[in-house]
């Protein structure tokens, strides 16, 4: 079994907002970094991945199980970690520990203490009085307990300081020293995929644009950059999106070959950051 | 599913210090004991729900290996556990302060008790969360005040049926209450599955 986590054509509609046909593909032994702005629909694929959302239509799989049979099967070998806080705040660790880990089957007492020992996160302090980043570092202590094949995390790293940044996903790399392990987590910092990710699944407006490896991502897309006078009608078809400024223009490719052989030297090409084509993929507002 | 169970004590422990002297002071107030009863039965099951109610906590419980069928059992045996576990309880307390009680007012204490649940277990999965406690309460309060005058109303009125039911033996009667309130809760159970299986987190 290649892929861990399957979507296929999964449709979930809201008042206002729907992800639509989603195909989503997440494979064993990687850590997938899920990116798009606010609201694109990553918590919504989130949560239709942990079952916590039904989708309209389609398809949703996870370790080859379907949710309507063998949900405890799936959730068993799922670690989570959510954006907020998702566990009884007056309760101190010791007592959620007492409540998530007799839930799991494979719940080690010995992983949590070394997680606590290694985090310095006090046992006997209501949760509430937790930093941000002692709150993540809980989440994180419980969900990296009971042996989990698959971890999905919504926006681990937002809202916690760069320093502690580095730390979680220096974490998240030595998890992935077991091979069978795979890591799913959304993001709006594009740079912590640069560091960890070794496949990237860009979501916008409820459509995912893109999966691919980094270094497909890195191979496939550049920023281009040049005197205005080079566009016209028909070089603009090489870009997705084109910023003009009174310099000259700045714009994402994905057709890099075409781009050196019509332009050659007369323009500049650059590596695209995943920033970058969140960026020029949205259209945004035009660089001043 | 024990487990599920379980977790109300650990969340509750600090409430469950107010148990002992509110049993204590209806005691002291002399009130029925059936009445003390159903408040000792209510006080944990509807505690509970007041964590519950949090969308957090639902989040937490689905993304955790548990089915939604097994956190509404969890709900629904958990009520009955603690109600017999306080029944218990408040039958010493009674006991050692030398009140005389019968198991009539046990039965009755936790026949309302069950009644009470089956009718708002459902609300807690129906209503916007923030409210479902305000509501609860005070329907509570509403019923106790104007549930017996009620009751006396129709009784005195309706008179073919009152004397129905005066005419029924004592076992007849009991078991047939029993019977009606078993059906209630299994009927609200089954709505309160039905309800949450369909919920959005």
């Amino acid at each position: 079994m290649e892929n861990v986590v399957e979507l296929k054509n999964v449709t979930k509609k809201f008042k206002g907002f729907s992800v639509e046909n989603i195909n989503l593909d997440v494979k064993q032994g990687f850590v997938t970094g899920f990116i798009g702005a606010n609201g694109a629909g990553k918590s919504t694929t989130i949560k239709m991945m942990m079952n916590l959302l039904r989708p309209d239509a389609g398809e949703v799989k996870l370790f080859g199980l379907d949710y309507r049979t063998h949900e405890k099967e799936i959730k068993e070998r799922i670690g989570f970690v959510y954006d907020g806080n998702v566990f009884f705040e007056g309760l101190n660790l010791k007592d959620i520990k007492r409540i998530v880990g007799p839930a799991y089957k494979r719940w080690d007492n010995q992983v949590f203490d070394h997680y606590i020992d290694q985090f310095e996160l006090p046992l006997n302090k209501a949760i509430k009085t937790f930093s941000k980043g002692m709150q993540m570092k809980a989440s994180l202590a419980l969900a990296l307990s009971h042996h989990a094949e698959l971890i999905i995390m919504d926006e681990p790293t937002a809202g916690l300081d760069p320093i502690f940044r580095r730390e979680l996903l220096a974490l998240l790399q030595e998890l992935m020293v077991d091979e069978n392990r795979t890591i799913f987590f959304s993001t709006h910092i594009t740079t912590d995929l640069d560091r960890i990710a070794d496949y990237i699944t860009f979501i916008q407006s409820g459509k995912i644009i893109f999966n691919r490896s980094v270094h497909d991502v890195a191979e496939n897309y550049a920023l281009v950059k040049g005197g205005t006078d080079l566009l016209d009608r028909d070089t603009e078809k090489f870009f997705i999106q084109v910023h003009r400024a009174p310099t000259g223009f700045e714009a994402l490719t994905d057709n890099i070959k075409d781009v050196q052989n019509t332009f050659g030297d007369a323009v500049v090409i650059e590596k695209a950051s995943l920033e970058d084509i969140m960026y020029y993929m949205k259209g945004g507002v035009h660089h001043v | 599913m024990f487990n599920l169970i379980r977790r109300d004590i650990i969340l509750q422990k600090k409430q469950l210090i107010l148990f002992i002297p509110i049993v204590l002071f209806f005691i002291y107030m002399d009130k029925h004991p059936a009445l003390i009863f159903l408040v000792a039965s209510i006080f944990i099951p509807l505690n509970a729900y007041a964590y519950d109610e949090k969308s957090e906590t639902n989040i937490l419980l689905n993304s955790l290996p548990y089915t939604r069928k097994e956190i509404i059992a969890s709900r629904y045996l958990g009520a009955i556990f603690y109600m017999g576990l306080a029944c218990g309880l408040t039958g010493l307390a009674l006991f050692f302060f030398d009140r005389p009680f019968t198991l009539t007012d046990m039965a009755i204490g936790g026949g309302l008790f069950l009644t009470f649940a089956a009718f708002t277990f459902p609300l807690f999965y129906i209503l916007k969360p923030g409210y479902i406690s305000t509501v609860v309460i005070i329907s509570f309060l509403l019923l106790a005040a104007a549930g017996p005058p009620v009751v006396i109303f129709f009784a005195e009125r309706l008179t073919a049926i009152s004397n129905f039911i005066m005419n029924l033996s004592d076992l007849v009667l009991y078991t047939g209450t029993a019977l009606v309130i078993i059906v209630i809760y299994g009927i609200s159970w089954g709505m309160s599955t039905v309800i949450y299986q369909r919920k959005v987190f």
